[in-house]
């Protein structure tokens, strides 16, 4: 049986973010985009979570490997200083 | 008659030294391209990307030039390849990849914000 949530409920509960990959139909990610990989690391360069960008798992494991290559090729950095 | 290996096709990045003359990296260049062709490979295409600030230090370079070739090969002489590139002190770093078809021109699907 469905159970309605009381309004307060509601508003505690956050909203499923969707993947931007999923959503523009994108299925192959180039590791030379520096412009869109640079959107999902840290200022430290780390790579982020994709329970903070809502990538979903496919397309994180992709966006992953394209940040490798990019990183092996001096596109983006291991570990910027700045 | 032997038999046709199969051809892949490949693309590769290359950084080349950016403290060389134009000459000599024109000459590094054609020994890398050398080294496709007379394994039975075939060059489709060339960009040269020019010379850009490298993310991090490597061997005390600052700088690189970035050269991205398209090519096809026998997959059986990328080892070999490999092997030759990891020699070529004028060539910082190399990454090759294999591909599905060489793209006409290089741009990416912009990602809504």
């Amino acid at each position: 049986m469905f159970i309605k949530k009381s309004p307060i409920e509601n508003l505690f509960s956050k909203k499923r973010k969707q993947c931007p990959f999923t959503a523009a139909g994108i299925h192959h990610i180039d590791y030379k985009d520096i412009e869109l990989l640079s959107r999902f690391i840290t200022e430290r360069g780390k790579i982020l979570p994709r329970r903070i960008t809502g990538v979903s798992f496919a397309h994180q494991r992709i966006l992953c490997s394209a940040i490798k290559k990019s990183r092996h090729m001096a596109l983006l950095p291991f570990v910027s200083e700045e | 008659m032997a038999k046709q290996e199969k051809q892949h096709l490949y693309e590769g990045m290359y950084i080349l030294s950016a403290s060389l003359s134009d000459d000599a990296r024109q000459k590094a260049l054609d020994k890398i391209v050398a080294g496709i062709t007379k394994r039975g490979g075939e060059i489709h295409k060339t960009v040269d990307q020019g010379r850009k600030k490298l993310a991090y230090e490597i061997d005390k370079k600052r700088d690189g030039h970035y050269v991205l070739l398209y090519f096809s090969v026998p997959s059986t002489v990328m080892n070999e390849m490999w092997r030759e590139y990891h020699l070529n002190e004028d060539l910082i770093r190399f990454l090759t990849l294999r591909i599905e078809k060489v793209p006409e021109k290089i741009e990416f699907q912009p990602l809504p914000v």
